[in-house]
């Protein structure tokens, strides 16, 4: 009787075309929550700077928490698809939350944008998907980028470790990781395998003390990052160049490892806080210059904005704007104009590109590599953004 | 050599830890025979305390650590009125589900009252070290290996020679000789369970500048807890430590000295459970504890 | 799946055999009639049902699981392989799912021998902590934390996945029901009640717990099995999830433990509870929060379950239509 009214309940479609319906399954419990709720500030900031209205329709956003957890996000993803009949969907950010969500994607293919995940396996499984547009960089682009820069500074013929964590994260960046720094002339002497949210890292530490090394890279999500970095620092661990994958730019991050321990590690982003972008010349009021936009959303969450919070902000508003500009919410003619559209966000260019593991529509891949010396970030890379030298510690 | 020595003074200083971590849900356990399945955010209130306190008033977390274990202690016992003690006469499994449903709460109370981000204090000692020839020693991890002596020697103390503890101890062992003695059973449930939170708090205070702080970081160590508890029998407080100094010897020494072991160490310590479960049931200095 | 079933040990059997028929017809026709949302949330009903049922058939030997995950995650990770690494579809590949859920049940139930209560608690919740483990540490077969994606071209209409699912737990609520009237089970309360008591019936605890277990390993195998053709992807966290393990005891617990009706009740109940914080206080993130609210409340009032609570509720009313029948009877 119970589920009979269930489904009962969940069999009355609704009607309601007047409006323009965007699903937004996030993590807003759960363990990935400070992912969630980055991605809900960036969306609810993107449709306060647009207003509510789009292609002449009023908008709604419905949000759907996915408990961090992969059962949750499937139903939840059905419900906006095939229930609420969304044409556009924006989100979950974890990349396991987000692998769990193709298969429920596929059920009805929706024009999905990704601000989260750089999980190649997900491009490989949206190989040709016209419908999937991803904002966020996949796991090669990160290593590629530091490797160069690293290369640059340091000379070649180095010695390379790699610490990577159990978890999805770790073991799909892995791979690319080797090649990237083999490609650049460096030698992997060592890859060390971290339990996430293991107590003590100083078994492996000491290990790789031995090698000697001149870099370590550490591919660990956040809270193995802190733990990382303060152990190398209370074990005196003495590597020239210490690079981590996407933590080092967070001011979580920092505050919690302190400004000693923080410093002279190497990031890979697409934001940095406190860089300069100019605002878009045809649309300032909706993609505006950086400072303005971090201005905006201090006065609005009373709080430094982090790199997702950015990313989901870029990604919902490009979609608004996409609307706007189609004119219509059929979602094909919206993916058509999203694909053309060329604005020069916060992240750089909009321009969606092909990439070669087979994903259609690609944005913000092009990411910068800094350092932290001091309390400043130094971007050493690629060179024509670049305004310092990668100093090595020590 | 040097390996070793160094695999040696980090397990020392890692059984510290997971010493103080068990303790008090070995003590929880010995009492009440109820486990504790909210044991972990209790050690994550007591991170948040710690970190509050060095965050807005710049007090040191070992300063701090009597207030926040004292606060914890009382909202465990606001916890044990308004619903454990409902269910004190209940199947155990029961009492596992409602303090697991107690956890749920606190944990996403956290993740909505400070966020999810992740969080460390930083002190004096907790980013120095001692250098003994190659042997490296941090001084954070001393500090809580002092901590958790001091705190579980005075446990011990108070247990054995105070009334108090005395009479906890009779509820421990026999429950029906402690009423007929004139115990008042369900004052000593309360107290065990506040010195629980309490120890789980120290825990926490400790974890605060060791590890890092979330919302979620309560529920791994539960279950660590709970390894190093049965692994040295239900109940008994020497048994829990031995347990705890055992785990961490297996897990150093695995992560030393087998490729990827760090990976392993976690299953080490359950397949290490799982045999003396098999093979020695009431674990490796259990008493004789009869649950049903 | 419908009330009708509460009334389940006291009806005669024709009676109830035409509820589970009821039910069965349902299964297959609600997903079937309903929409994609409705096949989803009937996949998730008879998954937890069969989850709940699973636990308590073992419960009610006096085996206590806290590591249901172990054969919910065996027989995931089973049907996952057979189809991707032999191209078995979905239906075949679940034979394979319940027969290692089964078989490493039977071997737990023999290697922990004559552990009881909350040893042998703590044992299943180290069995599925160590097998999650190892699922992270072997990424070659198990596709390690990165996880795997079921070979798309083999998976079947999400709405045949919730058809069996749903007749899955039709069938294994029968089975429950027809083991409830044969010896089986007052065996199962001499074995809860006390070991060397049932010894005495002429009763072999130790091939009685492997018969049990071994049940109970398959039912949650099943479950595990088919969800996974749903769901199309598998990590250590989704297979040997603690809260899988969770899931399984607060069916069982909420609608009424030891008993035919209350797995199901609870089950449902679990849903309902989860689906509707989920939709009510999802968006400010605060759904997790209510739910562990509920279920504290829920453990504090109605310590018999849901079932134990509407029995008490109802009792007077049976009793006073009991006593007029008396009455009727003496005059």
């Amino acid at each position: 009787m119970i589920l009979a009214t269930l489904v009962a309940a969940a069999s009355v479609p609704t009607h309601a075309q007047d409006t323009v319906k965007i699903g937004a399954p996030l993590e807003l419990s759960g363990r990935f929550v400070a992912y969630g709720a980055q991605g809900k500030r960036g969306i609810e900031m993107a449709l306060a700077a647009h207003g509510d209205m789009a292609a002449g329709k009023k908008i709604e956003v419905l949000y759907r928490d996915v408990q961090s957890n992969n059962q949750v996000a499937l139903t939840a993803f059905t419900d906006l698809v095939q229930q609420e009949k969304v044409n556009f969907v924006v989100g979950p950010i974890a990349s396991g939350i987000v692998a769990a969500s193709v298969p429920a994607w596929r059920e009805g293919k929706p024009l999905w944008l990704v601000p989260g995940s750089s999980s190649t396996q997900l491009e490989d499984a949206m190989k040709g998907e016209t419908l999937f547009f991803h904002t966020y960089p996949w796991a090669y682009n990160y290593h590629e980028n530091a490797a160069a820069a690293i290369a640059q500074a340091a000379g070649t013929g180095k010695k390379v470790v790699i610490v990577y964590s159990d978890g999805g994260y770790g073991r799909e960046q892995l791979p690319w990781a080797k090649e990237f720094y083999t490609k650049a002339g460096f030698n992997v002497v060592a890859t060390e395998l971290v339990r996430e949210g293991a107590a003590d890292l100083n078994p492996v530490l000491q290990r790789l003390r031995q090698l000697r090394p001149d870099v370590l890279v550490g591919i660990v999500q956040t809270t193995d990052g802190i733990q990382l970095a303060k152990q190398i620092q209370v074990a005196g661990l003495k590597v020239p160049y210490l690079v981590g994958t996407a933590y080092p730019q967070l001011k979580e991050w920092a505050d919690a490892v302190g400004p000693e321990a923080a410093d002279k590690w190497i990031g890979i982003t697409t934001y940095l806080p406190g860089m300069t972008r100019p605002a878009d010349p045809n649309l300032p009021k909706l993609f505006p210059a950086m400072s303005d936009w971090e201005t905006a959303f201090r006065a609005r969450y009373h709080r430094e904005p982090e790199f997702l919070d950015v990313t989901s902000y870029t990604t919902a508003m490009l979609l608004l704007v996409a609307i706007d500009q189609a004119g219509t919410t059929d979602k094909n003619a919206v993916a058509r104009k999203l694909a053309s559209l060329d604005i020069m966000t916060m992240l750089g260019s909009s321009k969606f590109h092909p990439t070669a593991g087979g994903a259609v529509h690609q944005a913000f891949s092009k990411m910068i590599v800094f350092q932290r010396q001091g309390d400043k970030f130094v971007t050493v890379y690629p060179n024509d953004v670049a305004n310092g030298k990668l100093m090595p510690r020590q | 050599m040097s390996m070793l020595l160094q695999c040696l003074v980090d397990s020392i200083l890692l059984g510290g830890l997971y010493s103080l971590m068990a303790v008090g849900l070995s003590l929880g356990f010995g009492v009440t025979r109820i486990i504790n399945f909210a044991y972990g955010e209790f050690i994550m209130l007591g991170a948040y305390g710690a970190f509050f306190c060095s965050s807005l008033a710049g007090i040191d977390p070992l300063i701090a650590l009597p207030a926040v274990a004292i606060g914890v202690a009382l909202f465990a016992a606001i916890v044990f009125e308004f619903s454990l003690r409902r269910v004190l006469r209940a199947p155990a499994i029961n009492q596992i589900l409602l303090l697991f449903g107690v956890g749920l709460v606190i944990q996403n109370l956290a993740a909505i009252l400070w966020t999810g981000d992740a969080r460390s204090v930083e002190t004096p000692y907790s980013l120095t070290a001692r250098e003994f020839g190659d042997i490296n020693v941090p001084d954070g991890r001393i500090v809580t290996f002092l901590v958790a002596t001091v705190l579980i020697a005075a446990l011990l103390w108070w247990l054995h020679r105070t009334e108090l503890g005395r009479a906890i101890r009779a509820v421990a062992q026999n429950r029906d000789a402690a009423v007929l003695m004139g115990i008042n059973v369900m004052r000593m449930y309360l107290l065990s369970f506040m010195l629980n939170a309490a120890l789980g708090a120290a825990t926490g205070a400790m974890a605060s500048f060791l590890l890092t702080v979330t919302p979620f970081m309560g529920f791994p160590m539960l279950i660590k807890s709970f390894a190093i508890v049965v692994l040295g029998g239900l109940g008994s407080i020497p048994g829990t430590l031995a347990g705890a100094f055992l785990l961490a010897f297996a897990e150093t020494a695995v992560a030393y000295y087998v490729p990827d072991g760090i990976g392993w160490a976690e299953g080490v310590a359950f397949a290490v459970l799982l045999g003396v479960l098999i093979f020695r049931p009431r674990g490796i200095l259990g008493q004789a504890v009869e649950v049903a | 799946m419908n009330a009708n079933r509460e009334s389940g040990s006291p009806t005669s059997l024709p009676i109830a055999l035409l509820c589970y028929g009821a039910a069965a017809v349902a299964a297959v026709a609600l997903p079937l009639a309903g929409s994609p949302l409705a096949v989803n949330l009937m996949l998730r009903a008879g998954s937890i049902v069969m989850l709940a049922i699973s636990w308590n058939l073992a419960a009610n030997a006096g085996l206590i699981s806290l590591g249901h995950s172990t054969f919910w995650g065996l027989g995931s990770y089973a049907a996952l392989l057979m189809g991707n690494r032999f191209g078995w579809p979905f239906l075949p590949s679940i034979l394979p799912a319940m027969a290692l859920g089964a078989a490493v049940a039977a071997l737990l139930a023999v290697i922990t021998g004559r552990l009881r209560g909350i040893y042998f608690a703590i044992a299943t919740l180290a069995l599925s902590e160590g097998l999650r483990v190892i699922a992270v540490m072997l990424p070659d077969l198990t596709g390690g934390g990165a996880g795997l994606f079921i070979d798309q071209t083999l998976r079947p209409e999400p709405r045949l996945t919730a058809i069996v699912t749903a007749l899955g737990a039709v069938c294994f609520a029968l089975l429950a029901h027809l083991l409830s009237r044969t010896p089986f089970h007052y065996a199962c309360r001499a074995m809860r009640n006390n070991e060397h008591a049932s010894q005495m019936l002429g009763i072999n605890p130790l091939r009685f717990r492997i018969t049990v277990l071994a049940l109970s390993g398959a039912i949650a195998a099943f479950a595990g099995g088919v969800n996974i053709w749903y769901g199309g992807f598998l990590d250590p966290d989704i297979g040997f999830d603690l809260h899988i393990t969770i899931l399984a005891q607060i069916g069982p617990i909420l609608g009424g433990i030891h008993t035919l009706a209350g797995p199901i009740i609870g089950g449902l109940a679990t849903l309902l509870i989860a689906e509707l914080t989920r939709m009510w206080f999802g968006e400010q993130g605060y759904s997790l929060l209510v739910y562990g609210a509920i279920l504290i409340v829920s453990i504090m009032y109605m310590p018999n379950g849901i079932y134990g609570t509407l029995r008490r509720l109802c009792a007077p009313w049976t009793k006073r239509r009991a006593a007029a029948k008396t009455a009727l009877v003496a005059s």
